[in-house]
């Protein structure tokens, strides 16, 4: 083998690897998203057909209009209950996001001059304190979830955003003050020393000249915030209701686990409830990345 | 505070204040609050419901029952069969997510053009609901309609439809290649980010003493991953072990107690058999596992640090 050809033939593997791990990775987004343009007849082919023969937009309509996909009509199967709890789909993304953008906020608000503090001030108890939030973190959910639900209780909080907001802060607080905290011990103290002689106050130095310069660690730290409240499940399953705040991943876990289930409506479900996440994890990809290989090289 | 001091002639750093020495409280007491609120609280009334009779069909009567709770879990029918579907999952779960991040970071880390396409994609399993993940390849899975199913029979490679989630090693497998791909990326970013602290003169230093590609990986690579490796080992032993919304959605911990890991059974126990001492108290256990577990890797990782340095 003359080393040219060798160099072709591991070229040519290691491009054939790295397209089978695009089609494990991507293809099923893509799955989901050919799947709900298609008539529910079409998907329960033998095979499916990957490319759609009949594209439509029926099965959206139905979701936001209540116009009954024909193909429903042509099989004589009209799925009344799993049809009424697809139409829920827009709602709970809505919930979801309003959540989503509150913890998002929060986190920003708080965790920020929480991170500043425990990196720049000394003051009593503030070991102590760091460690606590830290550890707070390794709390099982399923261990604190009758606990959290006799909480919200008494707080007359069942079934309101603000029940999802209060945890899912307590949840990601830990994590942006954290991470927030590594950043700024990592960002050179010269320019707010400048400032503190200057006569700043610590929380003028942060507002004034360290958010600026750490700009790319707020949004990473608002992106998983969002994500991570965008994704609850298990408490939001059941500290939810009814369709006044319940999320999207307990509207299509439900949806999906009636037996009866239009695979083609739950796609639709499935494809809306990715964007918002999908569109984030494209467009912050570099500060995600950077954020996440930061959180993991930071000493 | 409006008052510029430097235009008053004051250079020096101003302190002293009360407020300066309050600040640092003020900035952390809504955050903190927050958090004990969520923590303290919920922790202490969970070690209590583990020693008392909670049953929700019989709510007129909470016993103090001591370590009962505890005693019938361990001794339950499914402890051993979680305890050991648990082990068995968590460890094909590291083992593969941790494979294939390192396989995916190596190939981020090519200047192969498809490299960077993976590179725009790699991310999204990370980014959804672990839930809506599940669901994703339920579907694509399903025994008579999976779209998996449908290219394999499609390619002839086989006579007719797999059920997946029919036979016990498959459903095993299944739950596993879910969890590679929903956690995997992570992985790959982790280690992407230490292959990329690797400075490159040690690499040509390796090939020009004449190291060939695996040796390099072996002896060169391999070796200064070891930090980050066990980091991500860690991470993924926490979250394979704690492993809920997945099978909830996939499997449903069947077929029969096949893939019922423990935390599925501390599920059940809350909200099936509405027997809520039970639950928290084997939800207390699989708590104390995780913490062994996490003191065992943080000793392993600082005997690592003072040994390298």
């Amino acid at each position: 083998m003359t080393p040219k050809f060798k160099q072709t033939l591991n070229s040519i593997i290691v491009n054939f690897l790295i397209i089978l791990l695009i089609v494990y990775i991507g293809g099923p987004f893509v799955w989901m998203a050919v799947a709900s343009i298609q008539g529910e007849n079409e998907l329960l082919k033998k095979p499916p057909s990957i490319i759609p023969q009949n594209p439509t937009t029926d099965n959206y309509r139905y979701v936001f209009t209540g116009k009954i996909p024909t193909s429903y009509e042509v099989k004589g199967q009209l799925r009344s209950r799993i049809s009424q709890e697809a139409r829920l789909i827009a709602p709970a993304l809505k919930n979801s996001f309003i959540v989503a953008v509150t913890v998002m906020l929060i986190n920003l608000l708080l965790g920020t001059p929480a991170a500043y503090t425990f990196s720049r001030i000394n003051f009593r108890g503030k070991k102590p304190s760091y460690n606590f939030i830290l550890a707070s973190r390794l709390m099982p959910a399923m261990a604190v979830a009758i606990p959290y639900y006799v909480i919200i209780l008494s707080f007359k909080l069942l079934d309101t955003y603000l029940a999802l907001i209060l945890i899912y802060s307590a949840l990601t607080l830990p994590f942006t003050i954290w991470f927030l905290t590594l950043y700024i011990t990592n960002i050179p103290r010269d320019m707010e020393d400048a400032g503190l002689v200057d006569g700043c106050t610590p929380f003028q130095a942060l507002t004034k000249i360290v958010v600026p310069m750490m700009a790319p660690g707020l949004v990473a730290a608002a992106a998983f915030a969002f994500m991570t409240s965008y994704n609850e499940f298990l408490f939001a399953r059941f500290l939810t209701q009814s369709i006044k705040s319940q999320t999207g991943p307990v509207i299509i876990a439900s949806i999906a686990g009636n037996p009866d289930a239009s695979y083609s409506l739950i796609s639709v479900c499935i494809t809306l409830g990715l964007i918002p996440p999908l569109i984030l994890a494209v467009t912050m990809r570099k500060w995600l990345t950077e954020g996440l290989s930061a959180s993991i090289t930071f000493r | 505070m409006a008052v510029n001091p430097v235009a008053l002639g004051q250079p020096e750093r101003r302190k002293g204040k009360p407020w300066d020495k309050a600040y640092p409280y003020v900035s952390i007491t809504i955050p903190f609050l927050v958090i004990a609120l969520f923590t303290i609280y919920p922790v202490l009334y969970a070690v209590r419901i583990s020693f008392y009779q909670y049953i929700l069909t019989k709510p007129k009567s909470h016993p103090f029952i001591g370590l009962k709770n505890f005693q019938d879990v361990i001794t339950s029918y499914y402890f051993r069969t979680s305890l050991v579907n648990t082990a068995v999952y968590t460890i094909a779960a590291v083992i593969g997510v941790t494979i294939f991040g390192l396989v995916v970071a190596m190939l981020l880390n090519s200047k192969f053009k498809t490299a960077s396409a993976l590179k725009i994609i790699i991310l999204l399993p990370w980014a959804i609901p672990a839930v809506v993940a599940g669901l994703m390849w339920k579907w694509m899975l399903n025994s008579d309609f999976g779209i998996i199913n449908g290219i394999l029979y499609a390619l002839g490679l086989i006579d007719k439809y797999i059920p997946f989630f029919a036979n016990p090693t498959l459903a095993k497998i299944s739950l596993v290649m879910a969890q590679i791909w929903k956690e995997g990326p992570l992985a790959a970013i982790f280690l992407l980010a230490g292959l990329q602290l690797i400075p490159s003169e040690l690499y040509e230093a390796a090939k020009i003493d004449g190291g060939t590609g695996w040796r390099i990986f072996r002896f060169v690579t391999l070796p200064l991953l070891r930090p980050i490796i066990l980091i991500v080992v860690v991470y993924e032993t926490i979250t394979a072990i704690l492993v809920f919304d997945l099978i909830y959605v996939l499997t449903g911990g069947g077929p029969g107690d096949s893939t019922s890991m423990i935390s599925w059974f501390a599920y059940a126990e809350i909200f099936k058999n509405l027997n809520l001492g039970h639950g928290v108290a084997l939800a207390i256990v699989i708590a104390l596992i995780t913490l062994v577990l996490i003191i065992v890797y943080l000793r392993v990782i600082q005997s690592e640090e003072t040994i390298s340095g």
